[in-house]
């Protein structure tokens, strides 16, 4: 098979039809790929601007080199803060997600639980529900429960799914995961005298581990990246996160566009080298939610 | 009839209620925080978009559907709607347009395919706060890349404050989410590509078919499940568009790029108008998800037709 397909390349490539059209898409994807990479060129090269090229030409491409504009992001900018908050942020809505939606899809999958499937459509509903529906009286709900200003009034909605993802996203995923598993495997141990909770422990569980990367990867992107949520229910200089702080530092007085750049790609970063590390994975994820959902 | 034997033993067997005690449990904290802070405020929702509530108020008024029938009366509801019909059938076209070409110009592995595809998917992972920033500083008046190109071919009449001009700021918008959303259209249709038949597409080469004929009459059709969800989602992502336009814009110049978000936003949240920024957030919402399912209706009964 391997061999005829590669056969099959090597013939169409020596054909001069082949070879232009093959020259024509290059050309084409090339020029695309420059207009989209343009802009994150931007931020790299205002990142690395000196103060008086920043002044001057705030943004000519890669006119000078100033590497100290990270350390002044992270110090003087009050990046570094903002990030260890997205960190503190980001971290139990993963957790939360997780530990909450993979013993829920179980047992929507593998247990018999009255009104199983009404359940799980009012759970996978909160996946079209636009975060606007409840945007307004969750802000007075967090406000009753003394949540406003507080990292808990971000991560309890992040993880109930306000924003996209979240538990309707986890039910979702590790539901359909379950489901695919097949009933030997529990039924053998069933068999050996195995309670269903050591069913689920023993065996189910170790077993979610390709369903639950993928759910870590979408929950991580969502939450280290939301804006509205830190911006309305964690108001106040000191729990800004990375979203809510690159916002007031490109609105506040201060135009110090290179340490703003900076801080942007501080944010970037992480989301960059985890979706790279899990490339696969999240195409796998996003097609698998796109068909059935 | 197997399966149905099986659940049927299951009901009989000791181990039932235990295996119902052990579900509550645990269903008990997904339901529990998906509860109090989805279902609840999303109640909350329709509740207060029966009211007069400006937040501060002990009691709330209830005022039937007045907040629903103001919005018919409201300049500004029909202005933001329009906004977000740009967004939507604008953003959507182009989206999908450019998303599928590229797809299917990634498909059948050209050289740096996977570059390409790492390039043009890069965007859509970033957050919309660092989208917007980028943008405004590629239509700057005074330092921007868009004006600093266009002077360098000799264009110099066409520069202007792109986002600060009341006819330019809007379309400008549009471009960059088309910018951010393109390389999630392209990951998707380019996978939904690797389920399509090669042999049928060599087929219809030799016969001649025109290249636009081949995508339209035989590669299309068979990834028609994918782009109508994708398109789907794009169409409901263009009602919700909020993000992009409070961190450039923030509706400006004026209201030439308000969209419905911004202005429940600005109505509950800077002008203590609770109730009626909630009905505002309720019709943006049954407005997203009744075009998105609306769309995949006809495509459905178009399939089932054509």
């Amino acid at each position: 098979m391997a061999s005829t397909g590669a056969g099959a390349r090597r013939r169409r490539v020596r054909s001069p039809r082949r070879l232009a059209v093959a020259a024509g898409r290059q050309a084409i994807l090339i020029a695309v790929a420059a207009i989209f990479l343009f802009p994150i060129l931007l931020i790299i090269s205002t990142a690395l601007k000196s103060p008086i090229d920043a002044l001057l030409d705030p943004f000519g491409v890669f006119t000078s080199w100033h590497p100290a504009n990270f350390v002044d992001a992270w110090t003087l900018g009050g990046f570094g803060h903002y990030f260890w908050t997205t960190v503190e942020i980001t971290l139990p809505t993963v957790g939360l997600v997780v530990a909450v939606s993979v013993p829920a899809g179980y047992a929507l999958a593998r247990l018999h639980v009255p009104g199983r499937r009404s359940l799980y459509y009012l759970f996978i509903a909160g996946l079209m529900v636009p975060f606007f529906a409840v945007m307004i009286p969750l802000f007075y709900e967090l406000k009753g429960m003394g949540l406003i200003g507080s990292i808990w009034g971000v991560i309890l909605p992040g993880v109930a799914g306000v924003q996209g993802f979240g538990i309707p996203l986890g039910v979702f995923l590790m539901r359909s995961f379950f489901v695919d598993l097949p009933d030997e495997l529990s039924e053998a141990a069933r068999i050996d005298g195995s309670s269903e909770l050591s069913v689920f422990l023993r065996i189910m569980l170790p077993l979610s581990w390709p369903g639950v990367s993928i759910l870590v990867v979408f929950v991580f992107f969502q939450s280290w990246n939301t804006f509205l949520l830190p911006l309305l229910y964690l108001p106040g200089a000191e729990h800004q996160t990375l979203a809510t702080g690159v916002y007031e530092f490109s609105t506040g007085r201060t135009r110090e566009t290179a340490l703003l750049a900076a801080g942007a790609l501080i944010m970037i970063v992480p989301v960059l080298l985890v979706f790279l590390a899990f490339q696969r994975r999240v195409v796998r994820g996003m097609l698998a939610g796109a068909v059935k959902g | 009839v197997a399966p149905a034997r099986k659940r049927r033993r299951r009901h009989r067997s000791p181990t039932r209620r235990a295996e119902n005690r052990l579900a509550f449990f645990l269903l008990l904290p997904a339901v529990a925080i998906y509860g109090a802070f989805m279902l609840a405020p999303f109640a909350a929702s329709i509740y207060y978009s029966l009211t007069d509530w400006d937040g501060v108020e002990k009691v709330k008024h209830f005022v039937g559907i007045d907040n629903f029938t103001a919005m018919l009366h409201d300049p500004r509801v029909s202005g933001a709607l329009l906004h977000n019909l740009v967004f939507v059938v604008a953003g959507t076209l182009l989206t999908m347009s450019i998303g599928v070409l590229l797809a299917v110009l990634l498909w059948g592995q050209p050289a740096f395919g996977s570059f390409y595809r790492l390039v043009f998917f890069i965007p859509f992972t970033l957050p919309v706060i660092v989208v917007g920033i980028v943008w405004s500083w590629i239509y700057n008046p005074l330092f921007g890349s868009l004006n600093s190109g266009l002077g360098s071919v000799g264009l110099t009449s066409l520069e202007k404050g792109w986002l600060g001009d009341a006819g330019t700021a809007l379309p400008s918008l549009v471009v960059a989410q088309t910018w951010a959303l393109v390389g999630f259209v392209v990951v998707i249709v380019l996978a939904g590509l690797q389920n399509v038949d090669p042999d049928l597409v060599d087929a219809s080469q030799i016969d001649g078919a025109r290249w636009i004929n081949r995508l339209k009459d035989v590669i299309l059709p068979q990834i028609a499940p994918v782009i109508t969800m994708v398109t789907a989602l794009i169409i409901s992502f263009g009602f919700q568009t909020f993000d992009i336009v409070f961190v450039t814009t923030n509706g400006g110049p004026g209201t030439s790029t308000e969209v419905l978000g911004t202005y429940a936003y600005h109505a509950a949240f800077r002008q203590n108008e609770v109730g009626y920024g909630t009905a505002l957030s309720l019709v943006m919402t049954v407005l997203s998800i009744a075009a998105a399912v609306g769309f995949v209706g006809i495509r459905d009964r178009q399939h089932r037709h054509g």
